[in-house]
């Protein structure tokens, strides 16, 4: 199955027991509205972890009615993380969400040995696009986290991703790993490393999904631009995840689909225990609450 | 015997063997090459009473040393005056530095020198070109695409316009830790996007998994080789020359083998081959001329 709409979403989680997202340092108006707005939906049931008298403060100026809503009240900012890492470490939520803190903060407690959410994967940005102009939505990785990733690394974050979308409902998603032509080239280290994820993926190395590339941006999500360069390609023009080389062109591509295609775009971090939201200051409330959204979907 | 066109006339460089005279004039005999053999003509005469064999079939050049002998041969195919260059007693190295040399030698512009040739295994349902088991130690990336071109090149003179090329290696898995597979990964994918044109190929793949239908079964890998190799491509000469001259001894092959990458067929064959190798690396030289 194959979602067409980001509302598609919903289908997945309905009927099925509401997801528990807890909020690190939740005295943050902006993850409050969404999270706000996607408990009211019914898509999950929070926990706020932070400065109570401040959480309470936000939601009266804002309307937000949280009457029901679990708050533990932690001051202190880096142990209101500690608290909601170890909560989703001892299997009390499902869910994890960042707060008016920084990323680093959050994932160094993620990162914990101890009491963090580490798997032994790769942790990494997985994100969701509905833009008009293709027919479904499509997967893009890694835009936001690994920098420059190695051929392990892109062998781990096309698992962590084909894992969240298998659970989304897609049984073989088609990968097209990105490069700026569909050659191999040797002096371009992306087509070499499409080449070989290609390999590995038909070899059975990287399992439960189709692995095409190096595509060329145009020919991933265009089958006409595909049946002109003449390429044979199950995944050409069908893309359902797009990898990305690096994170230079992973972050200008999801801007320039956010800003110059309006997308609409939902994203998690990957590779650890659970989901978790990890959305920035900028982005809208609307991209908040597809995140949360996405995340409670991606943990059933 | 394909049917060839016309005679083709070969240079021998150092012809004064027992061995590749008996092959030359066989061929001769057959009626498809004309030979001139170079040498030290006493040597050739002497050595052609002794078989038995009329000097007269050959065209016969003085020459009293190895190399001479080998740039002459060369010069002889420069000139259009032969059609192919075969080695005759004289060492691989000395031949070799005549026909590579820059400016008189026969290399093609930026070409890479390699080794293609096909084996008549009993065993096995049709004829197996492999490549490289006599020039290229360890190909690279750029070299094995060559070897990959050549081959392919080579079995459509055969006849088989879309070869099954086999990229040989200890495993069908893609491992980092296995340069050659990497390489033959990106060979895959050149070969899906048409940068190595007319072929079916695949690789990394043993060779059970390459020539035997049987393993594919019982592997259940899936590839378009399908345990029928026409071409087996292997990572160096440490691999693909034992396994032909295993094949040789204990499996009762024959081949015939050229270099590839030069302007005209050049034939270099160890002195330990049998004369009906021999005869067939003239034959195919014939055909690929």
């Amino acid at each position: 199955m194959v979602l067409q709409k980001m509302n598609d979403l919903r289908r997945l989680i309905e009927g099925g027991p509401r997801k528990k997202l807890v909020l690190a340092a939740a005295q943050d108006q902006h993850s409050l509205g969404a999270i706000i707005k996607a408990w009211k939906d019914n898509i999950i049931e929070p926990i706020l972890v932070g400065d109570k008298e401040e959480i309470e403060n936000i939601c009266k100026s804002n309307n937000y009615d949280i009457t029901g809503v679990r708050i533990i009240h932690e001051p202190d900012i880096e142990k209101s993380v500690e608290t909601a890492v170890r909560i989703v470490n001892s299997k009390q939520a499902d869910i994890l969400m960042k707060g008016k803190i920084g990323s680093a903060t959050l994932l160094r407690c993620v990162l914990n040995k101890e009491w963090g959410l580490r798997t032994g994967n790769l942790l990494s940005h997985f994100a969701l696009f509905e833009v008009d102009t293709y027919k479904k939505v499509i997967a893009v990785t890694d835009v936001a986290m690994n920098i420059a990733p190695t051929l392990h690394d892109k062998i781990a974050i096309v698992n962590n991703s084909v894992e969240c979308l298998n659970k989304l409902g897609y049984e073989m998603p088609k990968v097209a790993v990105l490069g700026a032509v569909e050659m191999v080239n040797e002096n371009m280290q992306a087509t070499l490393d499409a080449a070989l994820l290609s390999k590995m993926n038909q070899r059975e190395q990287i399992k439960n999904c189709i692995i095409d590339g190096p595509l060329a941006f145009d020919n991933a999500v265009s089958l006409e631009s595909a049946q002109l360069k003449g390429i044979k390609s199950e995944v050409a023009g069908d893309t359902d995840l797009l990898l990305m080389p690096d994170i230079e062109v992973g972050n200008v591509l999801y801007k320039s689909l956010v800003f110059f295609a309006k997308a609409k775009v939902a994203s998690i971090i990957l590779g650890a225990m659970v989901p978790i939201v990890l959305t920035s200051r900028s982005d809208s409330e609307q991209a908040k609450f597809d995140s949360i959204l996405l995340a409670a979907a991606a943990s059933r | 015997m394909l049917a060839l066109g016309k005679k083709h006339r070969i240079a021998v460089a150092w012809a004064q063997d027992a061995n590749t005279i008996g092959a030359i004039n066989k061929a001769v005999k057959k009626g498809f090459i004309e030979a001139i053999l170079i040498g030290k003509i006493t040597e050739i005469i002497k050595t052609c009473k002794a078989e038995g064999i009329d000097e007269k079939n050959f065209a016969l050049v003085d020459s009293d040393t190895e190399n001479k002998a080998s740039s002459e041969a060369v010069r002889l195919a420069k000139t259009g005056d032969a059609d192919i260059v075969m080695k005759g007693l004289v060492g691989t190295d000395k031949f070799l530095r005549a026909v590579m040399d820059k400016e008189k030698g026969l290399m093609l512009p930026d070409a890479v020198l390699s080794y293609v040739c096909a084996l008549q295994i009993p065993a096995y349902h049709k004829l197996l070109f492999i490549t490289d088991p006599a020039v290229i130690p360890f190909p690279d990336l750029d070299k094995k695409v060559a070897m990959a071109r050549y081959s392919i090149e080579m079995a459509q003179k055969f006849g088989i316009k879309k070869p099954k090329i086999a990229l040989i290696g200890a495993t069908e898995k893609m491992s980092r830790h296995f340069e050659s597979s990497v390489d033959y990964s990106i060979m895959c994918k050149m070969a899906d996007r048409n940068q190595i044109k007319d072929c079916i190929m695949d690789g990394p793949l043993d060779i059970f998994l390459a020539c035997d239908k049987k393993s594919i079964e019982i592997k259940g890998v899936e590839t378009p080789v399908n345990g029928d190799a026409d071409i087996l491509l292997f990572p160096s000469l440490e691999s693909s020359n034992p396994f032909y001259k295993g094949l040789m001894l204990f499996a009762a092959g024959e081949l015939a083998g050229l270099i590839r990458g030069t302007e005209k067929p050049v034939i270099v064959m160890s002195r330990s081959e049998s004369e009906l190798s021999k005869y067939y690396c003239i034959a195919l030289s014939c055909l690929m001329a």
